[in-house]
């Protein structure tokens, strides 16, 4: 019994951040119909930057978070000006492959600036974990799942109640007839990708000083994010985050019961499962034509 | 005309390792042939079926799997008390077994996809692919897992009258990889220009229409899926026999990509697309090598260079060669009619 | 149709050309070292290389051997096989290497392997620990590392002393974790030792949370770690934060101690290592003013401190080879693989020397390694 409440503690900690990388995901999928795959590197990218402001030049811990997020979304904004913009109107595997390109030398770059050892990022809450009753979590990990919930709940408000928000919305319903409406595709999209990019980039910094930062952490993240957006369904915020929740629930009695080596096969077994039998995701809000 | 010169360039194909002695070439171009032969595999699903799938490697990989197990031989535990054995078989039933194995996986996918399109299939192909390679990752008592499987037997064909004949040396594999390559062309030249394939082309351009047109959609998909992914595994059987280790990091998602981007960059939808993509991201690595720069400088240089080919030539390299021949034939016939 | 036809000549024949390169120097001896300098395991890859690198700016500087200097030739196996079979084309078809180091990982050693078979070359071994490799039959091999089961039967006695009574093990994903896991078990059972729950995680996990509440729940009082350094810091953090009472043992060889202190602060504190080399007490190995030598020059080139239990073996590679190339007289293959059976070399690790190992008459070389045992307290490497 212990065990499995220790199971399941882990779970909500991890689906926080899960959640976070699921929505950023979505948001761009969704809206954009473009498949990023640049999304891992955003979640490296955040955390390399935490280790760059608190390591390399010695930063508040929290004020680098803040900026951490910043870069990342920066970053994102200006792939998708750089990149996506001149593509618009192509064909998704033009995109597709032009976002492996950029993937490819991201991730070669981050290589390249700060070599393939793992770095591992120093954070100001204590090693001793939070004891309740027989099981435990570190007092780091409780502070992630708490700003994790604070950034998704962040963007649901973002995307539900304000204006920028309607018009992504409207973006994602009907391109066409959003566009006749008068609103600025670029600018939502420019939007999109920087938002989504930039949860990815607070999923990466929260979780980097948790566990280590090396360039290649994004490839796995990448994937799950994808498993999650199809467990709860394209374009669904509240899809995407009990996705999180349940792709790390599933994660962990896999790993806990079933077999340990089997635990990153859990996301895509339940992605294919999913597929067969509920194809449009468990939350979606639309019907999905492809 | 054209027959000639195609005669003529298959000729000089066949000559090369007479007079190239260089073993380290030879080599790259058996490997770089393996992978023109799957990437032409995937053209016929991404280019002419129009069905994005990003886990063709799920295919090679059941194939080189499927060979190299039957050639050596298993016996697995399918409960705690009956055991399922193969003694080894000699390596052609293994192509075989790969070949109908790979088939098979085709069969589930394409009816799968009948399901789902567009991007969910891109998720669902790759989530198949990361599962494939987590099963031959886990179930180590079938393909020792990261142990991997090594000391596999080379190939060898049995040719009446001569007997047995064993593909030891370099010049015999690269023979043998050119005449599959040819062969695969074929296979997929034939296949596009009959009533299958423009049933697929109908399906990639407007699939509404088509089916109201009469157009049994299902039939088609899965016949582009079943053919690839047999085409796909043939290729990962030689491989196997080539290479002769193969461990579950043959099903990295970075090796579809590489698939991927030689029929894009090469011009998806055309036959000799995915043979000029094959050659220029097989060789390119290893030309690259060559100068010594740093290995990460080589992997950005690759991924730029695959951003900047679809940004000026998104059609692919193939269509801008045939157009920009085009246009100087126009302005040649032009030139010739003016008086 | 045409156009094709020519573009992809037009490609492969410049590809073939680029691909040909420049003649061979003549007066240096080329040694080619495959190690992964990228990819999964890219840290260890560059240690290997550096301390490589270290005994050939030595070596020349004391005049080479033969009167020649040598040159090492890296190339880099991406820590994949297909690649690791192009780097030994390459470094043998193009370089015309006479003897070969490498390839890091037992995988990628196993896929070179058919290579040394088909060109006659030999290559050393410096890190790979799969006893499929000297017991396949292949009389190229040349191996210092010591196997998975040289490993567990050296720390026999100290498990003993230890007083270990009930063991479990956590293990990457590959030959290196499974192998180790499977001897270390099995050497421990011959001490009647009770072996509790064996589970394992991708080499890429960063989450063991899973396996870690499934060890706790297993109540033993030991558990055996054998990964990458990377995945053994996030280990121990982890184990922390679960407050796992067991002491923990990490196998292999590349779990360095230093980058464990710096990456993984207090919760280091209490394990056990064991390791092929102790760079903090010289005076442990056998050769104690060569380690201390050796150490000197990496600070001073400022390399990783965390890269030393790894980097030695690369200068342990190269100068055995060095040995046997003096030895026989000559830089070419068969010359130098018959000398490497009788080198007597005074190493980092230790001394070395080979003996037999594998089928009847197609023996691989085996030298015996020595294991040191080192203990983290205190935020320092302590001796056991």
């Amino acid at each position: 019994m212990d065990q499995l409440l220790q199971h399941g503690l882990n779970a909500l900690m991890l689906g926080g951040t899960y959640a976070l990388l699921g929505i950023g995901l979505t948001l761009i999928f969704g809206i954009m119909r473009v498949v990023n795959f640049t999304h891992g590197e955003l979640y490296a990218f955040g955390a390399y930057m935490m280790y760059m402001l608190v390591m390399l030049t010695g930063a508040n811990f929290f004020v680098a978070l803040v900026l951490a997020v910043a870069l990342g979304v920066a970053l994102g904004a200006a792939l998708e000006f750089v990149l996506l913009r001149k593509l618009r109107g192509a064909d998704i595997d033009t995109t597709m492959l032009v976002m492996i390109g950029a993937w490819i030398a991201l991730q070669n770059a981050e290589q390249l600036a700060w070599t393939g050892v793992a770095q591992s990022i120093d954070s100001p809450f204590p090693s001793a974990p939070l004891v309740i009753g027989t099981v435990s979590v570190s007092w780091g990990r409780v502070f992630v799942f708490c700003v994790a919930l604070a950034l998704i709940a962040a963007t649901y408000a973002l995307i539900n109640h304000t204006r920028l928000g309607k018009a992504m919305r409207a973006t994602f319903q009907d391109r066409d007839t959003a566009a006749l409406m008068g609103i600025q595709i670029g600018t939502i999209n420019n939007a999109t990708f920087a938002l989504g990019s930039g949860l990815a980039a607070a999923a990466g910094a929260l979780l980097g000083p948790v566990y280590v930062a090396y360039p290649t952490m994004g490839d796995l993240a990448a994937l799950k994010a994808f498993a999650i957006v199809i467990l709860g369904g394209l374009g669904s915020i509240a899809g995407a985050t009990a996705g999180g929740f349940i792709l790390a629930l599933a994660e962990e009695l896999g790993a806990g019961y079933i077999s340990s080596g089997y635990r990153d096969a859990m996301g895509f077994v339940l992605i294919i499962l999913i597929l067969i039998f509920k194809p449009t995701g468990l939350f979606a809000q639309k019907e999905r034509v492809g | 005309m054209k027959k000639l010169l195609t005669a003529l360039w298959v000729l000089f194909l066949f000559s090369l390792p007479l007079w190239m002695g260089n073993q380290y070439v030879l080599h790259v171009l058996v490997v770089t042939g393996i992978f023109i032969v799957a990437a032409m595999s995937l053209n016929l699903l991404l280019g002419y079926a129009g069905q994005l799938s990003l886990g063709h490697v799920a295919f090679f990989g059941i194939g080189a799997y499927a060979s190299a197990l039957v050639s050596l031989g298993f016996s697995v535990h399918v409960t705690p008390d009956t055991v399922l054995a193969l003694a080894p078989q000699p390596v052609w039933c293994g192509v075989l077994a790969a070949v109908l194995a790979a088939g098979a996986c085709g069969w589930f996918i394409g009816r799968l996809s009948f399901k789902v399109r567009g991007a969910y299939f891109v998720i669902v192909s790759i989530s198949f692919a990361e599962v494939v390679r987590l099963i031959a990752l886990n179930w180590v008592e079938l393909t020792q897992g990261p142990m991997a499987l090594n000391n596999i037997p080379p190939l060898t064909l049995w040719l009446p009258g001569l007997g047995e004949y064993t593909f030891w040396k370099k010049p015999e594999n690269y023979w043998l990889v050119l005449s599959i390559a040819l062969v695969s062309y074929v296979i997929v030249r034939r296949l596009v220009r009959s009533r299958a394939g423009r049933a697929m082309v109908a399906l990639r351009e407007n699939e509404p229409l088509a089916t109201s047109v009469g157009i049994d959609v299902t039939r088609y998909l899965v016949l582009a899926t079943v053919i690839s992914a047999a085409m796909a595994g043939a290729a990962g059987a030689l491989y196997a026999h080539y290479i002769r280790i193969v461990d579950p990091d043959v099903f990295l998602f970075i090796y579809t990509v590489t698939m991927v981007i030689m029929v894009i960059t090469g011009g998806k939808g055309t036959l000799a697309g995915p043979v000029v993509g094959g050659l220029i991201f097989g060789l390119l690595p290893e030309t690259l090598r060559a100068f010594a720069i740093p290995p990460e400088v080589q992997w950005i240089v690759y991924g730029v260079l695959m951003v900047l080919v679809v940004y000026f030539l998104p059609a692919g390299i193939v269509p801008a060669a045939q157009q920009w021949w085009q246009r100087r034939q126009g302005k040649l016939a032009i030139a010739k009619a003016a008086p | 149709m045409n156009r094709t036809i020519w573009t992809s000549i037009g490609a492969g024949l410049v590809g073939a050309a680029l691909l040909a390169g420049p003649a061979a120097a003549q007066g240096v001896i080329r040694i080619g070292v495959t190690q992964p300098l990228t990819g999964a395991f890219a840290a260890s890859g560059n240690y290997v290389t550096q301390g490589a690198k270290i005994a050939e700016d030595q070596i020349n500087a004391a005049g080479g051997v033969l009167g020649r200097k040598i040159q090492l030739v890296v190339e880099d196996n991406k820590s994949n096989p297909t690649e690791a079979v192009a780097t030994a084309e390459k470094l043998i078809g193009k370089d015309k290497v006479p003897v070969m180091m490498g390839a890091w990982s037992s995988t990628l050693t196993l896929a070179v392997m058919p290579k040394l078979m088909e060109y006659g070359v030999p290559m050393l071994v410096e890190t790979s620990s799969s006893g499929k490799i000297t017991t396949s039959g292949n009389p190229w091999i040349f191996r210092i590392s010591p196997t998975s089961e040289m490993e567990a039967k050296a720390f026999a006695a100290m498990a003993k002393k230890m007083g270990i009574k009930k063991a479990d093990f956590l293990s990457t994903n590959n030959d290196f974790g499974l192998g180790a896991a499977k001897e270390f078990s099995e050497m421990l059972k011959g001490q009647g030792v009770q072996i509790g729950t064996m589970e394992t995680m991708d080499p890429k996990a960063t989450d063991f949370s899973a396996q870690l509440a499934k060890i706790k729940a297993s109540g033993s009082d030991t558990l055996f770690v054998t990964t990458a350094v990377e995945q053994i810091t996030l280990i121990l953090k982890q184990a922390k934060e679960q407050q796992l009472k067991a002491r923990i043992i990490t196998t292999g060889g590349s779990n360095s101690p230093d980058q464990l202190i710096q990456q993984a602060g207090d919760a280091a504190n209490g394990s056990f290592h064991l390791v092929f080399f102790t760079p903090w007490f010289p005076e442990a190995v056998k050769n104690p003013d060569l380690a201390r030598k050796f150490v000197a020059e990496w600070n001073a080139r400022k390399y990783p401190v965390g890269g030393l239990t790894e980097g030695f073996r690369g200068w342990d590679g190269i100068n055995t080879i060095v040995a046997a190339i003096k030895a026989a007289g000559k830089a070419e293959p068969q010359a130098i693989q018959k000398a490497l059976w009788n080198v007597k070399v005074k190493g980092i690790n230790g001394d070395i020397a080979f003996i037999k190992q594998g089928p009847a008459g197609k023996e691989s070389a085996q030298n015996v390694p020595s294991v040191y045992v080192v203990k983290i307290e205190k935020g320092k490497v302590a001796r056991n």
